[in-house]
């Protein structure tokens, strides 16, 4: 009966809206297509016999077999963990001086919460090697002064370092916020009833911040351990998401062990989120009354003020650290064996613009293009799950977002696994998984789940009754979405936009696999095949710095335009 | 002492005492020059409209905000330098501050573990103190699974199993519904009474406080307008704002004159009201008259001649029938009185426009400062 009930329901709610259904279906297919079936095909060829095509589980025997996969296992898990170790003492007393003092240096905090994710790892990597390296400018000033040396970049240290660096600030931001969110009386009625110091930090506010700090950690964690660019730029084959890459880039798509690999990236990233999900279940410890807000905050005192200036203004030297290399890099003439390069030239930047514009053009053109793909789905996933009662809606929000947990590589490997038999008849190469389309529709499948959440925030915040008065006033379901829904959602829609543009641009692990010829490439395969080599370092640099200004750019744009929107239509964030 | 939760045998109630505290949050005065002395095992009451610094006086003897001047003694010792954590006071918070990360017992616990008590003990003490606030067969919950009302006891349970000094309430009630809010004041009440310990209790509700308070200090901009029992803020306002926001008042403006050795008061509106002398000392010069709804007589004819009873006519204005009162708004020269007549069964109400005679008892007549 339930059942019964439940399909005239099912049925009901399609005759309300065929449109609606007839666009998720559209999406489902698309969805299947170019996420669900090559990450199935994926599982599926690391489970099979290659000889026999029947089930095996000895690919994965061969795996753990395997001296150089164990070490790659074990040295990926090692890097993550210490990512996060490093990221954390950079965030922790950076997020404990902005939300415990009045201190002045928080502005410089909150913009040290931004820079590095404006430039991928990979891109900063070797300027950081010319800084950090065993010859690099530090070590050689170290060693001229002092007599010692810090191997800041050999081997998996040079990982770990450069990627704390870069993701420290998915754990500052979210361990900041849930300070902030620890409602003052909770710290008071401790003092209240004896507790204080360092005590009180450890008994009250540090498990009131746990989740915050948790959901920044796993996400650190998850982004290390799948990246594929940094360890290729630094030359540390010895990780998961290299040997993939380079089984599957020199023995060819047949090779299991590249599957194999594939699996295990995806299964410890779920694997990672999920553990972070169960220690936040049930931990919604946001405690903020009415009238209150965040830790009580005093001034510091004068021995305080100047450590914490020492350690924000070391934490910002180390931010600005690839900026700095890269500009260095990219603008130096010979730089070996010195803090400095020799001189300095804009021949890089002509040498890039004359003879590799394709790359910044096939970036702008790629990302724009995934992009609009991502918000146009982002919009009408949104508006299929918040607006009707569409029958499997739940589940199209979490397929699309469940790329969030696939590595880059992975989809690239599966898209050349899936379509590479599939011709598509005007092309010269005639197969779908080598044509430039495929790039981004890959491109736009990885960002997804950045401008589903961005259009899932903004339609929440579009009031139903202002939908309901249009069609009150006779607007229909697709016209009322035209008129109002979507011009109400353009912030959040241009945020989306923004957030999927700007990582597309910089994605590598996937466009590595997926880039047939060298014209097809983007900025980031640029900046990897220049890096190659030490003579292409200087014009790989400014291709870098290229990407940097383009996404900063494309980034600053669109937030003005908001801005502007946003006064011209008197609204504040929420309608 | 059966009951209760101090076990140390000795009767360890004790005084708070403030002098000449003045408190500015940067050029804001909020607290001007208290003084004021709680006696051992009062419940006391911080009354006053938002604002008014009674909160951020309750929070300076927890030790929560330090004054600029003046000093807080507790039993004898003085604690104005003393961090909060070693003020050994128990305050409940108007959020209640319970925190989300750990069980109920947990939460009541913590005070304990914070003294190093050995832990057999602490579990008693818990214990104890979650039967009396009647909680014990919940103390395995978070505090989000439990209501508004049971978190409150909580809270309460959390302070009071450390055996604290002197309680200090903030708004402890406001976040309940108004049936709960009167079943937990007298539930409050009788823990009090029963722990016998000082308690300093803020709010803004008047009737709160009247019900449950010994003696309220009725705040205003940073100042104890008036301290005293209920009775006596009610009956002997010292100002204006005393008389009006405890209650409902009637007001002449005007001045205070000496005719012929016996004080009379000139109103404004051209009214000519004599006024007892009681021996309180008077000046002339600007003040007022006040006098409560339910000491106005309404009479529709003209025969009201008691002694010592002055009366006015008026025109009712408008009527509301409370049930067991009828409140008349009566417009006398320009003037609004409240009227409150009880109301007999089959009774009429007076209708408006009805010109009435107004009498009032000149004993229920007083005279305060603007």
């Amino acid at each position: 009966m339930a059942i019964s009930e439940w399909g005239t329901e099912a049925i009901s709610e399609f005759r309300k809206h065929p449109g609606m259904a007839a666009v998720m279906l559209l999406i489902s297919c698309f969805l299947l297509i170019f996420l669900v079936i090559p990450v199935i095909q994926v599982v599926f060829v690391a489970f099979t016999n290659a000889t026999t095509g029947g089930f095996t589980l000895l690919n994965f025997k061969d795996f753990f077999n395997t001296a150089l996969f164990r070490e790659s296992f074990w040295n990926s898990i090692y890097v993550g963990v210490m990512a996060v170790v490093i990221a954390s003492v950079f965030s922790m007393p950076l997020a404990y001086f902005t939300s415990r003092f009045e201190f002045k240096g928080a502005v410089i905090i909150q913009s040290l919460g931004i820079i590095p994710l404006i430039m991928p790892p990979f891109v900063g990597a070797v300027a950081m090697l010319m800084l950090f390296g065993r010859n690099g400018s530090v070590n050689l000033f170290l060693d001229q002064w002092f007599g010692f040396t810090i191997p800041f970049m050999e081997g998996l240290n040079g990982v770990i370092f450069v990627q704390s660096i870069h993701y420290f600030p998915f754990i500052l931001i979210n361990l900041s916020a849930a300070l902030q969110n620890i409602d003052r009386s909770m710290e008071e009625s401790a003092q209240n009833l004896g507790c204080s110091g360092m005590r009180l930090f450890r008994r009250i506010v540090l498990p009131l911040a746990m989740p915050g700090y948790i959901a920044g950690a796993s996400l650190v964690f998850l982004k290390v351990f799948d990246d594929l660019g940094t360890p290729l730029l630094l030359n540390v084959n010895n990780m998961l998401a290299p040997q993939a890459y380079l089984r599957i880039a020199s023995i060819g798509i047949k090779d299991p062990m590249g599957y194999v690999i594939s699996v295990i990236l995806v299964v410890i990233a779920l694997g990672s989120m999920w553990l972070a999900m169960l220690t936040l279940k049930g931990k919604d410890y946001a405690t903020v009354q009415k009238g209150g807000g965040g830790l009580a905050k005093r001034r510091m005192r004068p021995l305080e003020k100047f450590f914490a200036w020492i350690v924000v203004l070391l934490i910002m030297g180390l931010v600005l650290a690839p900026h700095l290399g890269l500009s260095l890099l990219s603008f130096g003439t010979i730089w070996s064996f010195s803090m400095l390069p020799d001189a300095f030239t804009f021949k890089h930047f002509a040498t890039v613009f004359a003879e590799t514009p394709e790359y910044m053009t096939n970036t702008v053109l790629y990302s724009a293009l995934a992009a609009t793909i991502d918000v146009i789905l982002g919009t009408a996933i949104a508006y299929i799950v918040l607006r009707t009662k569409l029958v499997g809606r739940q589940w199209l929000d979490y397929v699309a977002m469940s790329a969030v947990a696939i590595p880059g590589l992975v989809i690239g490997i599966g898209y050349l696994r899936t379509f590479h038999g599939f011709n598509v008849p005007w092309l010269e190469s005639r197969s779908l998984a080598t044509w430039w389309v495929a790039i981004v529709v890959a491109l736009a499948i990885r960002r997804l789940p950045y401008a589903l959440r961005a259009c899932m925030a903004a339609l929440q915040q579009v009031s139903v009754s202002l939908e309901e008065s249009a069609e009150n006033l006779g607007a229909g379901k697709l016209s009322t979405v035209r008129k109002i829904v979507v011009p109400l959602m353009t912030g959040g829609i241009l945020a989306g936009f923004v957030t999927s543009f700007a990582t597309a641009a910089v994605e590598l692990g996937m466009t590595l696999m997926l880039v047939s010829k060298n014209s097809d490439g983007p900025l980031s395969y640029g900046i990897y095949v220049y890096m190659q080599s030490a003579a292409g370092r200087g014009p790989g640099a400014a291709l870098g710095i290229v990407a940097v200004v383009v996404v900063g750019l494309c980034t600053l744009f669109s937030y003005l335009f908001v801005e502007r929107r946003q006064k011209k239509l008197g609204m504040g964030q929420t309608t | 002492m059966n009951n209760t939760l101090h076990e140390s045998g000795i009767d360890s109630t004790v005084s708070v005492k403030l002098e000449d505290i003045n408190l500015s949050f940067g050029k804001t005065h909020v607290l001007k020059g208290i003084d004021l002395q709680i006696e051992p095992g009062e419940f006391f009451a911080f009354l006053g409209p938002s604002g008014c610094g009674k909160t951020t006086l309750l929070r300076l003897i927890a030790g929560f905000e330090s004054a600029q001047t003046g000093q807080v003694t507790i039993g004898g010792k003085e604690v104005s330098y003393l961090p909060p954590w070693q003020r050994n006071l128990g305050m409940v918070f108007q959020s209640y501050a319970l925190w989300p990360h750990m069980t109920i017992r947990k939460n009541v616990a913590f005070g304990l573990e914070e003294r190093h008590i050995p832990r057999n003990e602490i579990n008693r003490r818990t214990d104890r103190a979650l039967e009396l606030v009647g909680l014990l067969e919940l103390a395995d919950r978070r505090p989000s699974q439990l209501s508004g009302g049971q978190q409150q006891r909580v809270a309460l349970a959390r302070t009071i199993v450390i055996e604290p000094q002197v309680l200090l309430l903030d708004e402890p009630l406001s976040n309940l519904d108004a049936k709960l809010r009167i079943q937990m004041r007298h539930e409050l009440l009788n823990l009090q009474r029963k722990l016998s310990i000082t308690t300093i209790f803020v709010t803004h509700d008047q009737e709160e406080a009247n019900t449950i308070a010994d003696r309220i200090a009725l705040m205003k901009d940073g100042v104890i307008q008036q301290k005293g029992t209920p009775v006596e803020l009610y009956d002997k306002p010292a100002n204006r704002f005393v008389a009006d926001f405890l209650g409902t008042a009637n007001f002449f403006e005007g001045k205070l004159k000496k005719l012929e050795n016996r004080w009379m008061f000139q109103a404004d509106n051209g009214l000519v009201i004599p006024v007892n002398d009681n021996g309180d000392k008077k000046n002339s010069g600007n003040c007022c008259v006040v006098f409560r709804p339910q000491n106005v007589n309404v009479t529709v004819d003209d025969r009201n001649n008691a002694n010592n009873t002055i009366q006015f006519r008026g025109t009712v204005s408008s009527n509301e029938f409370l049930g067991s009162t009828i409140r008349y708004r009566v417009t006398v020269r320009g003037d609004d009185i409240f009227a409150d007549v009880s109301h007999q069964q089959g009774q009429r109400l007076i209708e408006n426009g009805t010109s009435v005679n107004l009498g009032i008892d000149q004993n229920q007549i007083m005279v305060v400062n603007d």
